[in-house]
């Protein structure tokens, strides 16, 4: 299929782990929220870098095997932190407004009321305090130590302060702590993972599956409201040098009670024919080992292998409408409806949706629950999740706003996704059947503990950002 | 690469347009003279097509204006919209007819409207003259398009739904207006709708926490349950707890 | 003119604000947030009130379009008719149409009764294209199916799993 996009992305432009995955060879990582008031910011940032890993490929050894770092950096800043590293008031207010404001005072629109309310957060985070993010990656507990280390030793000698660190760690099977198969179902990107179309592309008549343009999740290239424009202008980005190959991106520390969890499943599943196992696939969405529910609606299919170009290829619309097999207010399906949004009769069936992708990085954090244990044992565990897209607004804010916390785009009224929910709990879920089976409303089991907007700069940003003598930044 | 930024209304690129800073607009201004002010356009950046300078420019004017939705024009889960648009001299005949057409025929408008099943009331009308109340006389030079509705959702998916999907049908009501660009690409249509929205100074709902789909959903809903009710008089127990069994199979779209 | 679908009617008024009185009208009709006037309507489904400064003027225009006041524009959806319902509103909302219409130039110095509505009468602006997604539907109609249906949802979800005689049991209680 013929690219639309005239511009090749420039890979050593765009920071690593947006638009392709570092991957599992990296089992920890640390997040390093510094505050730079009172230092000389800039300097601290410019010896750092050079060595902030960029989204050029790999590259290989004479065998033809690919080499990785040991370890990788990327950095990320909050509006707090580009105000701290004195970029100018005219070049701050061109980045977007929920990104200016912070996470912390759209806690009303993002559902983090109660118990996930910015008041109960991990000191350090949605106070204005937390300045630069810095993603450590690394392929050994080891090694992301000694990079930690002289991490803290750099930030100490500039007298940058670190005001908040989560460590997190890659769990066995890709799984998260609520047992589910976790990272796919990433959106295909035109010049990227033109491989990922079907299923992770945009849903077209006739079958067809098409990717997204770039510019939905990198600045400065087209995105999808470009295609239809006659002039094909740019969405709207910070102002050069700062908003080209960036990007936002969205940091959420998201509590687990897994013991809740297990517990509640326990007891619902009394009521339910098709048991503990089943029942937590429908809340999901897919089968604990990523297979989707409606591509196997009534076993879990052990062949399931989530690197197969079809494993994702299927729609709602077609394949299940009535959610039989995916119910409709499911995680995936309110967090991706593909083409759940359209009608018969109407052409384009992906058309409220596809303007509504997110890539998902993160990892989950903290120790496992031993198996079978209902009762919490007080332990920190979860989920770093983090994401990037071009607009706050229109991505993150919107899946998070419309989707997952009401039901009204999928005409279920006040039902919140079952998972992730909203603390005041007030939802109840169907699972759509027959009869239909109700799982009563619940006490969330996720509660979110810490986040911030960020803005991931391009490799030409950062530098001129780290530029003390750039004038007018 | 340079990027092939342009401004976005078809007025000749000024200086102004070119820079990259945006400028701060002059506020439309909450008159206290007699004669009200023009309301300032937003100002167009070479950056890009929205106008996140703008947005930001209206925070600090107008304190909560985030995603378009001021709280003034929110009552709990419902949306205002009010927006006004000068009309080309050719739609003074026009949009009588669009009118006649959508509310007498059930046209692809009609019925894609109801399938935006977040509009509760939407109403279009042309304003043609202000009746004479002893007011300083007004001769308006053209006549003005009035939109409103009352709808669920955010601001921007409600635009972005109704970019795409009244791609076709939409233009018929604003296509005679001045200053309308395409319905798509969605950004210069919502900057459009912004430019020529108005902010209620009261909004109200009677059922504020209801979505439309929660009353279309209500008003079947009560018709079968009605219908059961009626059924399952006199049936035993057993009988009745298949029957409910499957009524609930044939709700459960609907609770 | 279509000012109705199904049952339900769209009036909208426009009237012009005494110079000099528009920010004193704005402040007071946003105290109505707090004080929800239109509670005492209960015909009404949805009422705004928008204080219009001017124009909205386009940049391509080939030339502008001023008005001389500002305008108070009024616009309410509700059971029709129209007549009784500016009865009622002139009636049960008396001391809030006097300070809003009172600041409108034009309005009868009794704001009360027949002058008032026979002043909105005469601003009224006819409707070109009125929709409603459920236009038989009145006020009292929709917030009792949706009163119905949060009891059927809640019934429905607390009575799972009983069995048939607790059930029926449990249903001729509730309904």
């Amino acid at each position: 299929m013929a690219s639309t996009v005239s511009t090749q992305l420039d890979m050593g432009d765009i920071q690593g782990d947006i638009l392709f995955a570092y991957g599992n060879d990296y089992v920890c990582t640390s997040y390093v929220f510094v505050n730079v008031e009172g230092a000389d910011g800039r300097s601290w940032l410019g010896a750092l870098v050079d060595r902030v890993t960029s989204a050029r490929p790999w590259p290989k050894d004479p065998d033809g095997a690919t080499i990785k770092r040991d370890t990788t950096l990327n950095l990320a800043f909050t509006a707090a932190g580009l105000a701290a590293l004195g970029v100018a008031p005219e070049l701050l207010a061109t980045f977007s407004s929920e990104f200016l404001s912070g996470m912390a005072s759209r806690a009303g629109e993002l559902g983090d009321v109660g118990p996930s309310a910015p008041s109960n957060w991990d000191p350090g985070l949605g106070t204005g305090e937390a300045h630069v993010l810095a993603t450590i990656n690394a392929k050994r507990s080891d090694l992301l130590e000694r990079e930690l280390t002289a991490f803290r030793e750099h930030a100490e000698r500039c007298g940058v302060t670190i005001v908040n660190e989560q460590h997190a760690e890659l769990l066995g099977g890709q799984r998260e702590h609520f047992g589910f198969a976790d990272g796919f179902g990433q959106p295909a990107i035109e010049g990227v993972s033109e491989h990922k179309s079907v299923g992770g592309g945009v849903p077209e008549p006739d079958g067809r599956w098409r990717p997204l343009a770039p510019g939905e999740f990198i600045l400065g290239y087209e995105d999808e409201d470009s295609r239809v424009d006659d002039e094909q202008r740019l969405p709207s980005a910070p102002a050069t040098p700062l908003g080209r190959c960036g990007t936002y991106m969205v940091y959420r520390k998201l509590h687990q009670d897994v013991a809740l969890w297990r517990k509640t499943l326990r007891d619902a599943a009394h009521g339910y024919e098709g048991g503990e196992r089943k029942l937590a696939a429908k809340i999901v969405g897919r089968w604990p080992n990523g297979a989707p529910l409606v591509t196997s609606p009534e076993d879990e299919d052990p062949d399931f292998d989530p690197t197969q170009a079809h494993s994702n290829d299927f729609r709602y619309l077609d394949d299940d409408p009535d959610g039989r097999r995916c119910p409709l207010g499911a995680h995936i399906r309110r967090s991706n409806p593909r083409d759940a949004l359209g009608w018969e009769g109407l052409d384009d069936a992906g058309l409220l949706a596809f303007r509504h992708r997110i890539i998902r990085r993160g990892m989950p954090y903290g120790p496992p629950l031993a198996p079978n244990v209902t009762a919490d044992d007080g332990d920190d565990r979860g989920l770093v999740f983090v994401c990037f897209n071009a607009s706050l607004s229109r991505q993150f804010e919107s899946v998070q706003q419309q989707w997952l916390n009401d039901g009204n785009p999928f005409a279920l009224g006040d039902d919140r996704d079952f998972l992730l929910g909203d603390a005041s709990g007030s939802g109840k879920m169907t699972i759509q059947g027959d009869p239909p089976f109700f799982l009563a409303p619940q006490q969330s089991f996720v509660t979110t503990k810490g986040g911030e907007y960020l803005f991931a700069p391009g490799m030409t940003a950062l530098a001129a950002l780290a530029d003390a003598t750039e004038s007018g930044l | 690469m340079a990027s092939r930024a342009t401004t976005m209304s078809n007025a000749k690129p000024t200086a102004e347009a070119a820079t990259v800073a945006a400028r701060r607009p002059a506020a439309r201004t909450r008159s206290r003279s007699a004669r009200p002010p023009v309301a300032a356009p937003r100002p167009r950046t070479a950056s890009g097509r929205d106008t996140p300078a703008a947005t930001a420019a209206a925070l600090a004017d107008g304190g909560d204006k985030v995603l378009g939705t001021p709280s003034r024009n929110v009552d709990g889960k419902a949306i205002a919209i009010t927006v006004f648009s000068t009309v080309k001299w050719p739609g003074r005949f026009f949009l009588p007819v669009v009118f006649f057409v959508g509310t007498h025929v059930p046209t692809p408008i009609s019925r894609t409207l109801s399938k935006l099943s977040f509009i509760h009331f939407a109403r279009w009308t042309l304003v043609r003259e202000m009746p004479d109340n002893g007011q300083p006389s007004e001769t308006l030079q053209y006549p003005h398009l009035y939109f409103e509705s009352n709808f669920n959702g955010g601001w921007a998916e409600y635009i972005d739904a109704f970019s795409h999907i009244l791609a076709g049908g939409m233009k018929f009501f604003w296509s005679t207006s001045y200053g309308f660009p395409q319905p798509l690409p969605t950004g210069p249509f919502k900057v459009y709708i912004e430019r020529n929205e108005t902010d209620a100074s009261h909004f109200y709902s009677a059922y504020p926490q209801a979505t439309t789909t929660m009353i279309l959903s209500g008003l079947e809903l009560e018709k079968k349950l009605k219908s059961f009710d009626e059924k399952s008089v006199g049936l035993g127990d057993e009988e009745f707890a298949a029957q409910w069994r499957d009524f609930l199979t044939d709700v459960q779209e609907l609770v | 003119m279509s000012n109705t679908a199904g049952q339900a009617y769209a009036f909208l008024a426009m009237t012009p604000i005494v110079s000099g009185e528009e920010d004193g009208l704005r402040a007071y009709i946003e105290g109505f947030a707090q004080t929800r006037p239109f509670e005492r309507l209960p015909r009404t489904h949805f009422a705004r009130l928008v204080i219009l400064p001017d124009w909205v003027n386009d940049p391509s225009q080939p030339k502008e379009d001023h008005l001389h006041s500002q305008y108070l524009i009024f616009s309410t959806t509700f059971d029709g008719p129209l007549d009784s319902y500016l009865d009622e509103l002139c009636d049960r909302m008396a001391p809030e149409c006097k300070e809003v219409w009172g600041r409108c130039i034009g309005a009868p110095r009794r704001t009360r009764g027949a002058p008032l509505k026979n002043y909105l009468l005469h601003n009224q602006i006819d409707i070109g294209f009125f929709v409603s997604a459920y236009p038989h539907a009145s006020v009292e109609k929709v917030q009792s199916v949706l009163a119905r249906r949060k009891q059927l949802t809640d019934f429905a979800v607390r009575t799972q799993g009983l069995d048939p005689s607790e059930l029926r049991h449990a249903y001729k209680q509730e309904f």
